[in-house]
């Protein structure tokens, strides 16, 4: 009976060891370090992953100027960034996530030589962090060398993402994935200020005050840490200073019926239901120098 | 005895996964990746209720495509169903007339906001499948 009980058990722990094929090599151990607090502590993984799901991809902003025909412009990435010189995990897991979307923009421009550089110093933020075994960096590399399939490319680098973000939130770090989070988003709010301060558009412009509801989002996932350190008190603060922007903004919606039909095999879907959003100029113009001077901050420590 | 639960998410599964690459390579000229949702599902006890729940923010402005792939050794093809925040439906991958079942939807989004996005297998059946989501321009 025991040894059915101990077999059961060694199960179990395999099932949740090889759980998601952890690419990390057989045998390899990772010291639980100081970045980890109680579990008690944390916001629940499920909620945290569900805001994770829910935020604004880079991907989706950089599919949009696209769509309005806005050029691939270097001036917009975090360029000063050097991986080698973050010394607290904060720093790391905000450059890895701000380093993410702009690896996102690049791969939606097709960069991808670009990149290259980019990827390497992913690579040593998620390294100094013991996260390296998710980032895919080998693979990730070599599709961007050899100019394959940027599809493949887009999947391979959400799907790291994905894994290191996981392995944070279920490690007892999710302060780390919070922040990592937080970087992400930001840096894409500072593509889509950028990019409409010099474009202006009305779809961007309403993207951008769509953000308020998952700037809420942002804020619920980062709030169980504001005391923990300076940094994430100083984040908090930083997020607040952006919220206090879009106080005024507001989002309605007009009802309607989808409406269907068969293309070429596939079922399109056509929503007529719509949201609108109602902000000033001077809100937009408030949000944009907010987003540009704390993105600016974040990147010149 | 091995108890199988019924309904379990699938977690084991990585960018080697062929039904992954498969499913990439099938979404079409034009779609770029965005997200993917992979499903593992045991026999279910109703035919009506979709097991697998996830929420995902879509944009207006946008045009998503789903692409439902359904691994070989499946009893059941992949389904989708995609309800608003009022729990209203906004599509389904099941023609409710025709019963024809599209591996391909495209949703042109108007409202921004979090939806839910549910997965099953045919008639409540067991199986392996990946969703895509792409944006279409």
């Amino acid at each position: 009976m025991k040894g059915r009980v101990a077999l059961s058990v060694l199960g179990i722990l395999l099932a949740v060891c090889s759980c998601r094929n952890n690419p990390g090599k057989a045998g390899e151990f990772i010291l639980v370090n100081a970045d980890s607090i109680a579990a008690s502590a944390n916001p629940g993984t499920e909620s945290v992953e569900e805001i994770y799901r829910n935020l604004s991809s880079p991907l989706e902003i950089a599919n949009l100027f696209q769509v309005m025909g806005v050029p691939f412009s270097p001036a917009y990435l975090a360029s000063s960034v050097d991986a080698n010189e973050q010394t607290t995990s904060f720093q790391k897991a905000l450059y890895l996530g701000i380093l993410g979307a702009d690896l996102g923009y690049l791969n939606m421009y097709e960069k991808t030589g670009t990149a290259i550089e980019l990827v390497s110093s992913i690579k040593k933020l998620a390294d100094g962090l013991n996260l390296g075994q998710y980032f895919d960096f080998e693979t990730i590399k070599r599709v961007s060398l050899n100019k394959l399939n940027i599809d493949s490319l887009l999947f391979l680098s959400v799907d790291s993402y994905s894994r290191m973000d996981e392995y944070l939130r279920k490690n007892n770090r999710s302060q780390l994935s919070a922040i990592m989070v937080v970087g992400v988003w930001l840096e894409a709010q500072y593509f889509s200020t950028q990019v409409v301060r010099q474009y202006p558009n009305n779809l961007l412009r309403e993207r951008i005050g769509e953000q308020k509801y998952f700037l809420d989002d942002l804020i619920r996932i980062i709030s169980p840490y504001c005391e923990y350190d300076r940094e994430f008190t100083a984040m908090c603060g930083y997020l607040s200073n952006i919220a206090s922007r879009y106080e005024n903004v507001k989002i309605t919606y007009s009802k309607g019926e989808p409406s269907s039909s068969e293309k070429d095999g596939r079922l399109v879907v056509t929503q007529t239901e719509t949201s609108m959003v109602e902000m000033t100029d001077e809100q937009l113009d408030q949000i944009i120098e907010i987003t540009g001077i704390i993105r600016n901050k974040l990147i010149s420590n | 005895m091995l108890l199988v639960p019924a309904f379990s998410v699938l977690c084991g599964q990585t960018q080697n996964d062929p039904l992954v690459s498969t499913c990439l390579q099938s979404t079409g000229p034009g779609a770029k990746y965005l997200k993917d949702f992979r499903i593992q599902l045991g026999l279910g006890t109703s035919q009506d209720l979709f097991r697998y729940k996830a929420n995902m923010s879509l944009w207006k402005n946008t045009r998503y495509r789903f692409t439902l792939c359904t691994a070989e050794n499946s009893k059941g093809r992949l389904i989708l169903n995609i309800q608003d925040d009022a729990n209203n439906v906004v599509l389904s991958s099941v023609d409710g007339k025709t019963g024809t079942v599209y591996t391909y939807v495209d949703l042109i989004c108007n409202r921004s906001g979090i939806y839910q996005i549910y997965f099953d297998f045919t008639e409540g059946q067991s199986g392996s499948g990946v969703s895509i989501v792409s944006m279409v321009q």
